[in-house]
């Protein structure tokens, strides 16, 4: 048995296995990835060369992943695939495929840090090839020196479009557009919201985040982007040969509903509303779910970092979207809590939580500044595509309720087929659980929120490769 | 900015790639976005998640099916090919 388990290589993870480490405790770190990072330190092969001109401060992430390379108390499995997992008396078993054949993985002492992707919305369209995430857009460029289109447009709401279309930008793309779907009052309520609340503290003590907004902005400037706020990408259309060539940009109003709507060409649309979660592990090792604010479905933690089981902690995104900063605190604290309860001496300091709550209140105050407002379920029509892996559309929903009595999405999901894909719904999930209550006139209740991502398999694999193991 | 190393082939055309690039990454760059036809409606799709999520850039490679194309580091000589249906 190692000592600590870590699952997940990004900033929560890296922190997480280097403080445990230091503190003495032997970890071993699983990371899907061929490389260290997560998705926000993602970086290509070394034969790509320096990465610094395509990053805001890689050189944090580079030193972190160094470090934990250094350790020599830390074991690093990049390639990890887990694709199932449970826990029984105080011990969780991973089942890990890794080079091609399953290993399993038993521990007492487990830090969880899988991260986030990004959050979609449907609109008639949608599945046509060109229309993105923004951290797809983002990882090809990162992850693979690749740029996805020649006229790109970069749509949704929150902070991250930013750094998108600056990467674009930096790489030679043409970002014809750059929409943002909150009014840009919002971007001011956010910095009042942010005094508010720093008020009895520092302005300083963000400054490293508006460092970074300077540095995006700067950058989207040089390729003559301007942002446009109030507006959203509602439809897109093929060419002749089935691959995106135009869409459709709205007006809408504070709640998303479309005023006016006009058309662009576009090669590649890059569109996120914020992120997800993915608690699948979590949930599949019967952490208990809560939902958010933003009614993203999180691990509920302590304030050691700590899940419903005893020995079993998260960090990062899955607790929470917050980003970076917030990911890197909680690893530090969840990495000295695993490592104490295998007996090394260490302390949660006074400091340690200071410094969490500052990035807790910073996270805070950005949800607060990019609500999902929703209207957007006006955006689509009877054949819009809901669930991509089953090809189920907004008729095939309304039919299993108006026809079939469904009252509720899980029910609506058994009839239709819909996220019951190779995704298992980590795409369509969560909206679905709205547009089923939508249809039902009612509110989806927490229960529904943490049934959608309820997911037995973690990770779909092939049978063969397990029959070749034992 | 690295140099094409590599060659594999899409649907038997041999395409350039740079190493450590993944088959999805090196088919976008070679302009090719439509990487399987779905099953029942036979639509065109392409990668969207890019980071091994959503499960739509499905491809053959090497005769294996339901391979994420976003996620696969490109080696050379592979045989890719746009994936129809599951198929089976």
């Amino acid at each position: 048995m190692h000592n600590v388990v870590i699952v997940g290589g990004g900033p929560a993870g890296l922190s997480a296995a280097l403080t445990a480490a230091v503190a003495g405790a032997p970890v071993l770190l699983l990371d899907s990835n061929p490389r260290l990072g997560g998705q926000y330190w993602r970086t290509p092969a070394d034969n790509f060369g320096d990465q610094n001109e395509n990053h805001f401060d890689l050189a944090t992430g580079l030193k972190l992943i160094n470090s934990v390379k250094a350790q020599s108390n830390i074991q690093v499995l990049s390639g990890a695939q887990i694709w199932s997992a449970s826990h029984k008396d105080g011990v969780s078993t991973l089942r890990v495929i890794y080079q091609g054949s399953e290993k399993i993985i038993n521990t007492g002492n487990l830090i969880l840090a899988t991260g986030a992707y990004d959050r979609s919305l449907p609109f008639p369209g949608w599945d046509i090839p060109g229309v993105m995430t923004p951290g797809g857009v983002q990882s090809l460029i990162k992850g693979h020196g690749v740029v996805a289109g020649k006229r790109v447009v970069v749509a949704g709401s929150g902070p991250f479009l930013l750094p998108v279309a600056a990467g674009l930008v930096k790489s030679g793309a043409d970002v014809v557009e750059l929409l943002e779907a909150n009014k840009s009052w919002r971007w001011a309520s956010s910095i009042l919201v942010l005094l508010e609340n720093l008020s009895k503290i520092k302005i300083l003590e963000n400054l490293s985040k508006i460092k970074e907004g300077f540095y995006y902005i700067e950058a989207i400037s040089k390729g003559k982007v301007r942002a446009r706020f109030g507006q959203a990408v509602v439809g897109a259309y093929a060419g002749e040969n089935g691959e995106l060539e135009s869409v459709d940009i709205a007006k809408i109003d504070r709640n998303f509903k479309i005023k006016k709507v006009r058309n662009i060409k576009c090669d590649v649309a890059a569109i996120g509303w914020g992120f997800t979660a993915d608690t699948s592990l979590a949930g599949a090792l019967g952490c208990k779910q809560v939902v958010a604010k933003d009614e993203s479905v999180v691990v509920l933690i302590d304030s050691k970092q700590q899940t419903s089981i005893t020995g079993v902690f998260a960090a990062g995104e899955i607790t929470g979207i917050g980003g970076s900063e917030l990911s890197m605190i909680e690893g530090e604290i969840a990495g000295k809590s695993a490592a104490k309860f295998v007996g090394c001496a260490v302390d949660i300091s006074r400091s340690d939580l200071i410094i969490r709550a500052k990035k807790q209140r910073f996270a805070a105050a950005l949800i607060k500044a990019y609500p999902i407002k929703s209207g957007w379920r006006s955006w689509l029509d009877e054949q819009t595509v809901l669930c991509r892996c089953e090809e189920v559309d907004l008729a095939d929903l309304k039919d299993s309720i108006v026809e079939l009595g469904a009252t509720d999405s899980r029910t609506a999901k058994l009839l239709t087929r819909c996220g019951m894909g190779l995704c298992q719904g980590r795409i369509c999930g969560r909206f679905v659980v709205d547009l089923v209550a939508d249809q039902l006139n009612i509110s989806p209740t927490d229960i529904d929120r943490i049934a959608a991502v309820s997911r037995p398999i973690i990770t779909p694999i092939p049978l063969g490769v397990l029959a070749a193991g034992e | 900015m690295s140099q094409f190393d590599i060659q594999f082939t899409f649907n038997g055309e041999t395409i350039s790639a740079i190493s450590g690039q993944s088959v999805g990454a090196a088919l976008l760059a070679a302009k090719q976005r439509t990487l399987r036809k779905t099953r029942f409606n036979q639509k065109g799709r392409g990668v969207f998640c890019g980071i091994g999520v959503c499960f739509d850039c499905l491809v053959v490679i090497d005769g294996a099916s339901n391979q994420r194309a976003c996620i696969t580091e490109v080696i050379s000589g592979m045989k890719v090919q746009t994936q129809v249906g599951t198929n089976a």
